[in-house]
């Protein structure tokens, strides 16, 4: 009952007049920035940080919940009409999506995107709001060790499953504890490894990381592509923005699979959006009666995928409130803001600050259907930003870092540090390394270093600690699983093979 | 090639943060671990990266010598495109807080969109001039952000 007032406050707080501004002023700057090539959820979050200083933290995160969902709206837009995945999470829309639009069905294509994003949206902020309260009780039964294994799960889940080579995905998360260990430790207040820098006292900020690999080196990248000629042409939109009764009700059935994949996928850390509309894509083409219609324009790969990528970022955001713990890139930038206005995450959060999360939560119902009306009737006015020429885009990203940047700190080093990560991201796409791993890794470092002595200096140093409980042997075991896996399954699939040839 | 680099490279980094974990200081106050414990514990998970990534090569060996690919030429002249995007972004910055946000930016986005988006002088130049100068008073007198005035006297 008390649960139930507090998700009704929610509505009091999400429905006031400034909050309702700054979902949509979030939701829509989410569209735009899933748009745009080149700037995605994680770099849009971390740029917008310095210029919600001084705001009411509510007001603040409520804008950022809507970046981080409105861009998945926005991505699939550029995925039907260029054929680029305007966000990451939109690759499978670009396959049958743009064929639909090549063969005119562009405005359908479109329509089944934003229909079935504000249902699965729907569904996942539904699940989001049932889940949230079970989980985060249990969550206050963690001690440091439970917190400490928690995290090492999610940093190896996010570590295998981001890229290509799970070992590159551990290298990565390594490099993002190692830099935060980089600054005063606060327990002995001993510098480390500040090179007797002054600046690097404070430790290297996550945003200078996050606005170097995401934005500075995707422009990079973009350049890149510019000078070889391979900027797409864009399919301008034909036809009603509408379904015919036919193409609705092959819709359904993918959009209502493909919202519970995502909000399953988005709880689970590690995977998201992209695997859960990969999942989603397959899972289609498998009860498809028509299989060798997907990659020809068939609308269940539209639907289905576009649902699934949308119900994961209310799924991501189980984690992060509940346990405060996230398990990706753009929710550890989330975490990130959180941690600079003061306010932790986790369990404890829903009971001090009941009017924060839930008035955060309730506003991804309204933030949903704001998003709606933004990409239908409205799509026409946010396509017209794919005519900006990417030439004049790029540059003006680098400018638009270099703004987010120092005004924070007002510090050149912050500037040549975005400028190096941006090269360092660019090698790192170049060899396959991910840079997700290092953005989580490097926000959650500190907690996760605290945690552990906490633990130890509870347990006399004595690190049996960590396998002591229930909770701590499964999380531990999940984590050796999760790295061990990609090295035993092909292993075992050539020794079932070889086996099956002697057959 | 690219994967023995990273190999390599991934063992001298162990060798300079466990050399660099030895350089921190040690005071016995506070907690019994003290501040190396943890960053020791990373260098051994690097050691064991660089296992890891060992043991992905030798499989890939296998794999590329099971199905040899015909290689390619790789292309180089776009690293030089990036590179010299990079040294400009690089100029850009050290001129920044003399020449000040709104100029620095300025000149930056000409010499960007003239290679960039060749063929339209007068959209670029106006472009870079409005975009700087609208971007510096919006958020210096808009929103109260500071940016660096440098020549400009407001």
């Amino acid at each position: 009952m008390e649960t139930l007032t507090h998700i009704l406050n929610g509505f009091t707080v999400c429905l006031q007049p400034i909050n309702l501004w700054y979902t949509f002023v979030g939701v829509f700057l989410g569209t735009i920035i899933g748009i745009l090539p080149g700037i995605g959820p994680s770099a849009g979050i971390a740029l917008l940080i310095p210029v919600t200083f001084g705001m009411d933290p509510t007001s603040a995160l409520i804008m950022m919940a809507g970046i981080y969902y409105g861009t998945k709206y926005g991505g699939s837009t550029t995925a039907i009409l260029i054929r680029t995945p305007g966000e990451a999470a939109s690759v499978m829309t670009s396959i049958d999506g743009y064929e639909m639009a090549k063969k005119g069905r562009a405005g359908a294509a479109l329509a089944v995107s934003a229909i079935g994003s504000f249902i699965a949206g729907t569904i996942g902020v539904v699940a989001l709001t049932l889940f949230a309260i079970p989980l985060s009780s249990m969550a206050l039964k963690f001690g440091p060790a439970e917190y400490f294994t928690l995290m090492l799960f999610a940093m190896t889940a996010v570590a295998s499953l981001s890229g290509k080579s799970p070992a590159k995905g551990l290298l990565s998360t390594i490099l993002g504890l190692m830099i935060a260990t980089i600054g005063i430790d606060l327990q002995s207040g001993q510098p480390r490894y500040t090179a007797g820098i002054p600046e690097f006292q404070d430790g290297i900020g996550f945003i200078v990381v996050v606005v170097g690999l995401f934005a500075v080196a995707e422009v990079f990248r973009g350049m890149e592509n510019l000078y070889y000629g391979t900027a797409p042409q864009m399919i301008r939109i034909s036809g009603k923005l509408w379904l015919t009764r036919e193409e609705w009700k092959r819709s359904v059935g993918p959009i209502w699979r493909g919202g519970i994949i995502g909000f399953v996928i988005g709880v689970l850390p590690g995977a998201g959006g992209t695997i859960a509309s990969i999942l989603s894509y397959t899972t289609e083409k498998r009860l498809s009666k028509h299989p060798e219609t997907f990659g020809q324009g068939a609308i269940e790969g539209v639907a289905g995928p576009e649902a699934a990528n949308n119900s994961d970022t209310a799924g991501a955001l189980v984690p992060l409130l509940t346990l405060g713990v996230p398990g990706g890139g753009a929710t550890a930038v989330m975490l990130g803001a959180f941690i600079m206005y003061g306010i932790q995450p986790g369990p404890m959060l829903f009971q001090n600050r009941p009017d924060l999360v839930w008035g955060l939560i309730d506003s991804m119902y309204i933030g949903n259907i704001m998003l709606l009306i933004l990409n239908l009737p409205l799509i026409g006015l946010f396509v017209r930003l794919l005519y900006i020429p990417s030439g004049i885009l790029y540059p003006i990203i680098v400018a638009i870092s270099v703004i987010g940047t120092y005004a924070i700190s007002g510090s050149m080093l912050d500037l040549y540090l975005i400028l190096s990560f941006g090269v360092v991201g660019y090698i790192f796409d170049k060899v396959d390394i991910p840079v997700a791993p290092l953005v989580l890794s490097l926000v959650l470092g500190g907690i996760m270093e605290q945690s552990f002595r906490q633990a130890m200096t509870i347990s006399g140093g004595d690190p049996v600690v960590f396998v002591s409980s229930g909770i701590t042997v499964t999380l531990v075991v999940l984590s050796v699983i999760s790295i061990s896996m990609p090295f035993i399954l092909p292993r075992l699939k050539a020794l079932k093979s070889s086996s099956d040839d002697a057959d | 090639m690219a994967d023995r680099v990273i190999f390599i490279s991934t063992l001298i980094l162990a060798a300079v943060y466990f050399y660099a974990t030895a350089q921190i200081p040690m005071l016995e106050i506070g907690d019994p671990l003290g501040p190396k414990a943890f960053p020791r514990l990373l260098g051994i998970g690097l050691l064991i990266t660089a296992g890891l990534l060992l043991l992905e090569m030798l499989r890939a060996k296998k794999v590329a010598a099971h199905d040899a690919a015909p290689k390619t030429p790789l292309a180089w002249r776009h690293y030089l495109v990036v590179g010299a995007a990079a040294i400009w972004t690089g100029v850009y910055f050290m001129v920044f807080e003399w020449l000040g946000y709104a100029i620095a930016t300025t000149f930056y986005l000409l010499a960007m969109t003239m290679y960039f988006h060749k063929g339209h002088p007068k959209t670029n130049v106006l472009t870079s001039a409005l975009f700087s100068f609208i971007s510096y008073f919006m958020f210096t007198q808009l929103l109260g952000v500071t940016l660096a005035r440098g020549l400009l006297p407001f």
